[in-house]
């Protein structure tokens, strides 16, 4: 393997004219025009990419959101998140989505991690078709599986529990997570498992040792797909949990704020920005590791 | 490639050490139950979860299937009724359709170029940009589709929504409009709200790509005189073929059986006919309706219709590499 992988700072060996600075970039150094054309593209993507989060934060701080439009809170207030995290029932809503998220990328990760080291590293039959079968149920439309699984469910006497949802849950989350961890599991080189052979430890022992650890920042990027697929989804939970209440995600207990006629939208985008907050924020966190476990090989240079 | 038969059938010792050499223990018979060992929690839950329920669709989409049917258990067979039923329908062909299919392929085009384009000028950008955008990026990526969704729905709101303010604002109409009656301003919104959520993927994805094409490549490209648009097409898309397969693969089969996009906003969940597409028509057909045969046969329809996608999809990556 090259040392080409990543963005790497090693000192460019035909180092020709320009600083080691600009080939690091792979170019000369821009124009006057380039880097203003580049910065206004930067500045218009920002504007774009971030609006509707600012937009959703600025409504929720206002006390006068619904009333007026301005680009600033008028009236800086928490009340609407007050609201929202009592007599809203937000409180049990982030708890249930919380346990449901959380048993779903446990379960989930195991299950997918224990697939992908068979169909990225054993060769046996049927391999091809169990991965066409995982690439195949990905595509499934929820609003196929929806009336199917009402119906199981609801003859299991499930329905309305966050048992059902949770079990509905690992099965979706699954086919990606077997698909995104397979590609991790091949990136590691096979040399390593085979020197590991070599100096004496079983399968067992090199998939503790070798493969798990390289394969960790993909279990992390699994698993936060797998929670972010739970946290959000929405047809299941609204067909499944019905009108309990009190066993309410908060993707379906948004709804609760919105009126006949009027709706509450300093509340909405104060419920919402609960719910989008912690996400955004564990997934920005992740980001690095998410990005360079997409990228990275195991041997170095 | 030497494949070791599964357990049922243990191949004959004499064969196996040889071509199974591959691996250092391919004789055992542990090495080979061992794959399906960690294959079967899986393919169990695939099997009770998502494969059983689409053969039960298929049987419900035969079927006239109310709430009767479903207290009783008994089955109430007519045939095709349900799909000819469909397939005459206004509906489908004026709406239904044209509201599925234009649609996704509208927003899977936009969704790629557009994330394609933010790779590159993030792969073009000083380590301290590239990691504020990215961060951005990210919080976009990272909104949840319903949250996002309401956001959208707020910007746009007929009375109070801020577009309505600053057009009014800036003279360009004189009376607040609402947009979410109008078919085409309707998924005018949609399309921005599932480029906003899908692109981040595709950006991150080809950054990946990107940043792993060889130097060498691209500098060999540049003193044989290639600009940045002749390097960008034949250096770097012929490298990242396979990623850009996998982006465009998985944006078109989200983008297909969007939902929550169309059922949160106004109107969009039955009480606009004109907005309806195959996944919001089938489920409020069914849990709407009570009609959960007739919603169970558009269900197999997009489900049919994706499948012939991906069928071609999966065709061309085979052709490309092996799995």
């Amino acid at each position: 393997m090259s040392t080409a992988t990543g963005t790497d700072r090693r000192p460019v060996r035909t180092s020709t004219a320009g600083g080691t600075a600009a080939r690091r970039r792979g170019s000369r150094r821009p124009s006057a025009g380039v880097r203003v054309g580049k910065g206004v593209a930067v500045a218009l993507l920002l504007l774009f990419t971030l609006f509707p989060a600012y937009w959703m934060l600025v409504s929720a701080l206002d006390g006068n959101a619904g009333r007026g439009s301005s680009f600033v809170p008028a009236e800086p207030t928490l009340e609407h998140f007050e609201f929202v995290l009592t007599d809203g029932g937000f409180d049990v809503f982030l708890r249930n989505s919380l346990l449901v998220a959380l048993t779903t990328v446990l379960i989930s990760s195991l299950l997918a991690l224990l697939a992908s080291v068979a169909v990225a590293r054993f060769r046996f039959k049927l391999r091809t078709q169990v991965l066409m079968l995982v690439l195949v149920v990905q595509m499934v439309p929820l609003e196929a599986l929806v009336i199917p699984l009402f119906v199981q469910v609801r003859n299991l006497e499930l329905l309305g529990t966050l048992t059902g949802l949770i079990v509905v849950y690992v099965a979706l989350a699954l086919p990606f997570g077997i698909w995104m961890l397979r590609g991790f599991v091949a990136a590691v080189p096979v040399e390593l498992e085979e020197a590991a052979y070599l100096d004496g430890a079983t399968w067992g022992r090199m998939f503790r040792s070798i493969l798990l650890p390289l394969v960790a920042p993909g279990l992390v990027a699994t698993s936060i797909f797998g929670f972010i697929t739970a946290w959000n989804e929405f047809v299941f939970a609204m067909t499944l949990l019905g009108g309990e209440t009190q066993n309410y995600t908060v993707a379906i207990g948004l709804r609760s704020f919105f009126g006949q006629h009027s709706n509450d939208w300093g509340a909405i985008m104060a419920a919402s920005t609960v719910i989008t907050v912690p996400v955004m924020v564990f997934f920005i966190l992740v980001q690095r590791r998410l990005a360079s476990g997409l990228t990275s090989g195991a041997v170095k240079g | 490639m030497t494949s070791t038969l599964p357990v049922a059938a243990p191949a004959g010792p004499g064969q196996s050490p040889g071509p199974g050499g591959r691996r250092p223990f391919g004789k055992s018979v542990l090495a080979r139950v061992r794959p399906w060992m960690l294959l079967t929690p899986a393919l169990l839950v695939l099997a009770v979860l998502l494969l059983w329920p689409l053969v039960r669709v298929a049987l419900f989409s035969l079927q006239d299937y109310g709430l009767k049917e479903i207290v009783s258990g008994e089955r109430n067979w007519i045939g095709f009724a349900n799909f000819v039923e469909i397939f005459t329908s206004e509906q489908l062909w004026a709406v239904v359709l044209p509201n599925t299919v234009v649609f996704a392929v509208l927003s899977v085009a936009c969704t790629v170029v557009f994330g394609t384009a933010v790779a590159v000028l993030l792969a073009s950008l000083g380590r301290v940009w590239r990691t504020i955008v990215s961060s951005a990026i990210m919080a976009a990526w990272a909104m949840p589709a319903v949250t996002g969704t309401y956001v959208w729905v707020w910007i746009f709101d007929a009375d109070r929504g801020v577009f309505n303010h600053v057009l009014q604002a800036l003279g360009l109409q004189d009376a607040p409009v609402n947009w979410f009656t109008d078919r085409w301003s309707f998924y005018a919104i949609v399309l921005l709200n599932v480029v906003h959520h899908g692109f981040p993927f595709v950006a991150i994805t080809v950054l990946a790509g990107l940043l792993g094409v060889p130097k060498e490549l691209l500098e060999a490209a540049e003193i044989d005189g290639a600009g940045a648009w002749r390097r960008f097409f034949a250096v770097i898309v012929p490298q990242l073929k396979q990623i850009f397969a996998v982006v465009i693969i998985l944006s078109t089969i989200w983008d297909f059986k969007i939902f929550a996009q169309v059922y949160l906003m106004p109107g969009g969940a039955g009480s606009n006919r004109d907005v309806l597409n195959l996944g919001v028509w089938s489920y409020t057909e069914s849990f709407g309706q009570n009609r959960y045969g007739f919603g169970s046969a558009i269900a197999v329809l997009l489900t049919l219709l994706l499948l012939g996608i991906t069928v071609v999809y999966v065709r061309t990556i085979l052709k490309e590499e092996e799995l």
